[in-house]
């Protein structure tokens, strides 16, 4: 048959499919490549660059960090403790050479001073530091330390407030003795559960107005022991006053927040 | 960027929120809570007068005493203190306090001149350990040149440092304590400052008189008196200095007692045969029987707190034992089980109630009685008193701090005052026979 015996031969016309698919493989190749430097640095961040601020670390020459020197800072990572599963040596008790005689049968004192001499057990470290300025874990946070002695230069902790809010303690350590004296007064140990030895911190919030009041009282941390947590909420509503804020002072109250450490 | 755009905006949002400036402080139990150190030099004499030496040491010596007192601070011993006289801020220095030797947290200092006739003193309080801003009190006053008037001004500057350091509670140094003392024609009441100075009669009644009472406005003073045949209660006017009309119940009427709003008096009664408790409105009407059990029941005491609750020595089981009951008599409930127990006070916060008390009580028994705090809701008690003796008639003062009461171990019956605690028992009295002291509320 004489029909399209030379089907192969016949050859593609190329050039206008050729054509289409040069333009559309230039389309692309100006879109990937021009587009990003039209449309903007959307994504990625340089790093290391003047203008970087997305959140990465920027490093600078540790020179010019103002940080205070840490003379017995000591490297984590290598020393000798096990860390964690380290056990300590038990601490040898020395018996006293002289025994003391035994006072004459007294019965227990709830008097309203009891709480403070005799109630006083170990504690943890006060939060403000008078001899370095380093924060113990766990202390942090809005600083108002009684005897200014924790402000360097107006920089605080936390939040950072500045300026009038948060220098209370600072400018009436007095009247932040006095709060904490008449809590430690009215702090009724014995309401506690006397199965419990010893207790994490209970921290109350309240807030102290213009006549001494305290308000608002709420548990802002649970010490887990739930007599616990109860009796410091008491010994603040037995309270009926601090004292007036001082006339100086003229913010409307002041917010408190109070931990008590409690031990058998 | 949009995307870029929103989480800018949102982090801003989240930033603006905490900057509100509230002010915080945080502190907790357990901080060496202790007594203030407090440093009191003497006050500089500001002018050469005649007068201002006499006048100087009087203030000195009567603010020393007001302050070892009040029961909230440790006095630092005067030969720590630096040298020379310090009569204004300029003087003093925060590190020659605030540091050893003295070691003091406060100090109240300030100067005392007379001008024309008039005593002006001026007193700071600093907190030396604050040295940015260590003025907690600036006080002026002015009064006649006058010894008594220096004393009033030491114990009104006092009552600013113990106000403004001892927890918003009223310092006691212009408060008076009525006692009875022995007259040779029987027994008057007596009023005196809570220190013991300025000691006079009251009543002048030529007759016994007993267990005064004053009522919580200071006005009226209600004792019990075989004056005019007897015992009754009486009421004497402290205004007009004479006795009010208050009607005669019959029988032996004993240990009246005001209610803390001063609108009632409960006392003991036997016009009924035994005696009982009755309760009366302060002009004599409205008489109530409360108790109804055989066996006298004497020496009410009113709860101040909440003015519902009478505290009272009955002898219905036997020998004298403390009670307490509703205002209407009702829920009964004793509190001591042993030994002899008599005149209750209760403290001003509702909380405690003081107590005379021989706890072994009996022949062969040693028998001495003391003075016994015990707390109402938890029955514990404390004994504060240990010296032998017979210690009794205790009463509170308005701060919650102070116990009068009067003892026998000098030899004599006098007053003594005491720290609730038991410490710095002093005594106030040291002339004549003083008994049944009372402490007056303002």
């Amino acid at each position: 048959m004489a029909a399209d015996a030379d089907i192969f031969e016949s050859r593609d016309k190329l050039g206008q499919p050729l054509a289409v698919s040069l333009a559309l493989h230039a389309l692309l190749f100006a879109a990937a490549v021009v587009g990003p430097s039209i449309l903007g640095k959307n994504t990625g961040e340089d790093w290391g660059g003047a203008t970087s601020g997305g959140g990465a670390m920027s490093a600078t020459l540790v020179s010019s960090i103002p940080l205070p020197s840490r003379p017995d800072a000591t490297n984590v990572l290598a020393n000798e403790s096990k860390g964690l599963s380290e056990s300590q040596p038990k601490p040898e008790v020395k018996e006293p050479d002289a025994i003391p005689i035994p006072d004459r049968d007294v019965k227990a004192k709830p008097t309203p001073k009891a709480a403070t001499p005799t109630a006083q057990k170990p504690v943890p470290q006060r939060e403000v530091a008078e001899v370095d300025n380093r924060v113990p874990f766990g202390q942090g946070g809005p600083v108002s330390g009684p005897y200014g002695s924790f402000h360097a230069g107006g920089a605080k902790g936390g939040f950072g407030f500045t300026g009038g809010g948060g220098d209370f303690g600072s400018r009436y350590a007095w009247y932040v003795d006095q709060v904490r004296r008449k809590v430690s007064e009215n702090w009724l140990k014995y309401e506690v559960d006397p199965t419990v030895s010893a207790a994490r911190r209970v921290y109350i919030y309240f807030e102290i107005d213009r006549s001494g009041s305290p308000r608002n009282i709420r548990v802002e941390q649970s010490s887990g022991v739930p007599s616990l947590d109860q009796s410091a909420t008491r010994a603040l509503q037995r309270i009926d006053t601090f004292g007036p804020l001082p006339n100086d002072y003229y913010g409307s109250n002041v917010s408190v927040e109070f931990w008590f450490d409690y031990r058998r | 960027m949009i995307k870029r755009f929103a989480f800018a905006a949102l982090l801003l949002v989240c930033t603006a929120a905490p900057l509100a400036a509230q002010d915080w402080i945080r502190t907790g139990t357990g901080l060496g809570v202790e007594k203030i150190r407090i440093a009191v030099p003497d006050f500089k004499a500001a002018s050469a007068d005649a007068q201002s030496p006499a006048l100087v040491k009087t203030f000195n010596d009567v603010l020393w005493n007001d302050l070892e007192q009040a029961g909230i601070f440790e006095m630092v011993s005067k030969s720590f203190y630096p040298l020379g006289q310090f009569g204004g801020p300029a003087d003093i220095r925060n590190d020659a306090w605030g540091n050893p030797p003295p070691s003091a947290s406060m100090v109240a200092f300030g100067n005392l001149g007379v001008n024309a006739g008039y005593v002006v003193v001026q007193g700071w309080l600093f907190d030396v350990k604050n040295p940015q801003s260590p003025q907690v009190l600036a006080k002026q006053y002015r009064e006649a040149a006058s010894d008594e008037n220096a004393r009033a001004i030491a114990h009104r500057f006092a009552n600013e440092i113990i106000f403004r350091l001892g927890g918003g509670i009223q310092g006691i140094t212009e408060t008076k304590i009525f006692f009875v003392r022995t007259t040779a024609g029987g027994k008057e009441v007596w009023e005196m400052d809570y220190d013991g100075a300025n000691q006079h009669p009251v009543t002048k009644l030529g007759s016994i008189s007993l267990s005064p009472r004053i009522s919580p406005d200071g006005n009226r003073l209600a004792f019990s008196s075989y004056y005019q045949g007897g015992p009754n209660i009486h009421v004497w006017s402290m205004e007009l200095n004479r006795l009010l009309n208050f009607p005669k119940f019959g029988g032996t009427n004993l240990s009246p007692a005001w209610s803390s709003d001063g609108t009632k008096l409960a006392f003991s009664s036997s016009r009924g045969g035994d005696p009982e408790i009755y309760t009366v409105d302060a002009n004599g009407t409205n008489l109530k029987r409360v108790t109804a059990y055989r066996g006298p029941d004497v020496s009410p005491v009113w709860n101040p707190k909440t003015n519902a609750q009478i505290a009272f020595v009955s002898g219905r089981t036997g020998l004298p034992q403390i009670h307490t009951m509703e205002s209407d008599g009702t829920n009964l409930q004793r509190l001591t089980n042993e030994g002899y127990a008599v005149s209750p006070s209760w403290s001003p916060n509702g909380q405690f109630l003081a107590f005379a008390w021989i706890r072994h009580y009996g022949p062969g028994a040693p028998g001495a009685q003391d003075i016994y705090i015990m707390d109402v809701a938890s029955r514990q008690w404390v004994q504060l008193t240990h010296s032998g003796g017979r210690n009794d008639f205790p009463s509170w003062s308005p701060d919650g701090r102070h116990i009068v009461f009067q003892s026998n171990r000098s030899g004599s019956d006098q007053i003594w005052t005491m720290l609730a605690d038991g410490s710095q028992q002093r005594q106030l009295t040291n002339s004549g026979v003083n008994t049944q002291p009372n402490w007056s509320a303002r």
